[in-house]
């Protein structure tokens, strides 16, 4: 069971994450019916699973969210802007329970009720439906009830077996059972695939209505299913009753209705109200919308730790192929040049399907970064836009982890001191709601994600007035625009003129670089004055390994990375000996290779 | 005996404990991750139940059931379909599209083993 939580947590984190860019992008697009039944749909999964995998807290309360939901799916309900705020929040929440797990701690147990007060709340001003319960009978006495099972005769044909149920009837206590098999046509007429028996049972023993009626829960609104009270007590108890009806069994061929009514209490039950009760729930129809969300694609889920090892294996099988292949070249031999060279191509398919498994979708990232605009926007009171392109582009993941909080930050500058209020920006001429894409793409052996705000741009006059009064430059230093730019990302260094709640919950500019570097990423910055900024970050698309030409300068070798080389010249100077390599591996930033 | 079962549902969780539940019991289990997935299964070959979910992307339970029912061979294969108690209206149309009955989630393996009881032996 361990085993299948964690399986479940690994999804319901992906429910969520499903979850909140299906309102986000339900947020600007109110009337797309799929997105409303993306939302619903995974409020539904974490519902079910929630429940079935020990997580009431979750469960329990996005039953809740789920009538909010559902609600909105019948057109019950309007998309409010209120709605959006709570059911974000509740979103947040969500990752939060699951988290913390069943027990909760006093300051989340707050907001637990809180926003459980708020949702009820928006369900009960839209309605007044009074939900209605199905009476329970906890009739724990002995009872004996008189049965009358006459299904209709195509009831096989949705996969009931009529004798199934009669069976689990006979399960429920002492009971005794007459098919009537008079309707039963000539062999000429019969048809095999239909019913034509109906039966009678008398059962007994602590068996409630309920019981019985459960059984045929499944069965057709029109099959009869008739449930009467012979006694308030079990009559099987008193052998005679049992050879009794066996007698008048024998006689008549039926029970009928003259023994039951021989039988004081009667009432009767037919299974319409069973359906009756089911069918109390709104009969609403809508239109069935097809949705067509591909997210779902027939996948393993496989523990990062795994893929981790696994692509250290594959790392050090190649660094052992490069020796053997130079070992091979060093001594001549045929038979040993063949097995070198189909190692070498073997290795070089696994590597790059090893590699192609830790690629992810730089998408996967994106909704965090929708997040952020959308909340920071209302917080700061902007209108901003956010648009994504080339989000399908794959990035080790390992670098996309890295790279998110960066760009997060990133765009929290845009937000923050890039984009102007709308006020402002129709004073400039500039329209109103102010515009961040972020475009990514692939650019060589590069991946290029460029973060580009229309905002006011940058002044490099305050920020070496800046770097000045920080200590960073001193004051009759010339600097060019490139180099002043370059102050940004010196630590210590900030341009914010109030240190807003924005700009004190994130990291540096000089952290942005820094965790940028460490993935071997590079990062620029474009800026035009009261045009806008453009911060473009280039990263390899993979960390474990990188091409690189080995060189041996007299007694040392050296190693460049393809990328850092532009042209390779043969020589013939018999000093300077070139080896094209195949590849070498990166372990904490040292270079291992050997000859 | 040992029954070939199909399970459909988007839900990697629920598939995995409704496929540990039944293979304890010694059936063979398929598993679909939707609708469209699913009918990979329903080439002729033997099955004695399908368990479906209602609610699945590219072929929602609903479709599954009915494009099922309309294949020569699963006429009467019993159908059984996962569903919460706040979905009564649905269990109607589940069942007018051919289904046998359902199971109620979240559900314990002992349930689930009576449901499917109910159907199959």
């Amino acid at each position: 069971m361990e085993d299948f939580k964690k399986k479940f947590l690994a999804e319901a984190i992906e429910h969520i994450n499903d979850l909140e860019s299906a309102l986000l992008a339900l947020e600007t697009n109110t009337d797309d019916k799929e997105l409303v039944e993306r939302v619903f749909r995974a409020m539904h999964s974490l519902k079910g699973g929630g429940a079935m995998f020990g997580f009431d807290n979750v469960s329990h309360f996005t039953h809740d969210l789920e009538t909010l939901y559902d609600m909105v799916r019948k057109g019950k309900m309007e998309l409010t802007e209120n709605l959006f705020s709570v059911t974000l929040k509740s979103v947040d929440h969500l990752k939060l329970l699951l988290e913390v797990g069943e027990n909760l701690p006093d300051d989340i147990l707050t907001i637990h009720n809180d926003l459980l007060s708020k949702i009820s709340k928006i369900v009960n001003n839209t309605t007044t439906e009074v939900k209605e319960t199905a009476p329970v009978n906890i009739d724990k006495k002995e009872n004996t009830w008189y049965v009358r099972f006459s299904p209709l005769p195509n009831i096989m044909d949705n996969g009931t077996n009529p004798l199934f149920l009669v069976d689990e009837l006979q399960q429920l206590g002492s009971s005794f059972v007459l098919p009537n098999t008079m309707n039963i046509p000539e062999l000429s007429e019969l048809d095999p695939e239909k019913c034509y028996i109906d039966w009678e049972l008398v059962i007994g023993g602590e068996v409630t209505e309920n019981a019985i009626l459960d059984v045929f829960i499944f069965v057709d609104d029109l099959s009869k299913v008739q449930v009467h009270k012979l006694s308030s007590g079990n009559l099987f108890n008193n052998p005679k009753f049992l050879s009794d009806l066996q007698t008048r069994a024998k006689e008549q061929k039926v029970l009928g209705d003259q023994f039951r009514l021989g039988f004081q209490k009667t009432e009767l039950i037919n299974n319409e109200s069973v359906a009756n009760k089911v069918k109390k729930v709104v009969n609403n129809s809508r239109s069935e919308t097809q949705t067509s969300n591909n997210n779902t694609s027939s996948t393993i889920r496989v523990e990062s730790h795994k893929l981790d090892s696994l692509m250290n294996l594959v790392s050090e099988l190649v660094t052992v192929q490069a020796r053997l292949s130079l070992f091979s070249q060093n001594n001549a031999n045929n038979e040993l040049g063949t097995i070198t060279e189909n190692v070498q191509k073997l290795t070089r398919e696994l590597r790059d399907i090893a590699f192609s498994i830790v690629l992810i979708p730089i998408e996967s990232t994106i909704v965090r970064f929708q997040r952020l605009v959308r909340d920071l926007a209302n917080e700061l009171h902007k209108e901003i836009i956010f648009e994504t392109h080339g989000t399908e582009t794959e990035l080790d993941k390992t670098i996309i982890e890295n790279i998110t909080d960066p760009i997060m930050h990133i765009i929290r500058n845009s937000i923050d001191h890039g984009i102007e209020s709308p006020e402002e920006r129709e004073q400039n001429g500039k329209p109103r709601q102010g515009k961040i894409s972020l475009n990514a793409y692939h650019s060589g052996p590069n991946v290029i994600i460029e973060i580009k705000d229309d905002g006011k741009g940058l002044n490099f006059e305050k920020i070496r007035q800046k770097a000045y009064e920080n200590g960073i430059i001193s004051a009759d230093n010339h600097l060019t625009e490139k180099e002043i730019l370059d102050l940004i990302f010196m630590s210590g260094f900030s341009t914010a003129e109030k240190v807003t709640d924005i700009s004190g919950r994130g990291v540096g500019m000089d952290v942005v670089k820094k965790k940028i570097v460490q993935v071997r990423g590079e990062v620029y910055i474009n800026t035009e004055f009261g045009k806008g900024t453009m911060v473009s970050i280039k990263l390899p698309l993979t960390l474990s390994i990188i091409d690189g030409l080995l060189v041996k300068f007299a007694t040392h070798f050296m190693f460049f990375r393809y990328l850092q080389s532009k042209k390779y010249t043969p020589s013939n100077i018999k000093e300077l000996q070139i080896h094209t390599t195949t590849h070498y591996q990166l372990t904490e930033n040292k270079f291992h290779f050997s000859i | 005996m040992a029954k070939t079962i199909v399970i459909v549902d988007d839900s990697e969780s629920i598939r995995e404990v409704v496929k540990f539940t039944l293979e304890n019991e010694g059936h063979k289990v398929l598993v679909g991750v939707d609708g469209k997935d699913a009918l990979q299964f329903f080439d002729n070959r033997d099955i004695d139940l399908i368990i479906t979910d209602l609610h699945m992307p590219n072929m929602n339970g609903i479709e599954l059931i009915r494009d099922v029912r309309n294949r020569d061979s699963y006429k009467r294969t019993p159908i059984l379909f996962l569903t919460t108690e706040s979905q009564a209206e649905k269990k109607n149309e589940a069942k007018e599209a051919g289904a046998t009955g359902w199971i109620v989630k979240p559900f314990v393996p002992a349930k689930l083993i009576e449901a499917i009881n109910k159907v199959m032996r």
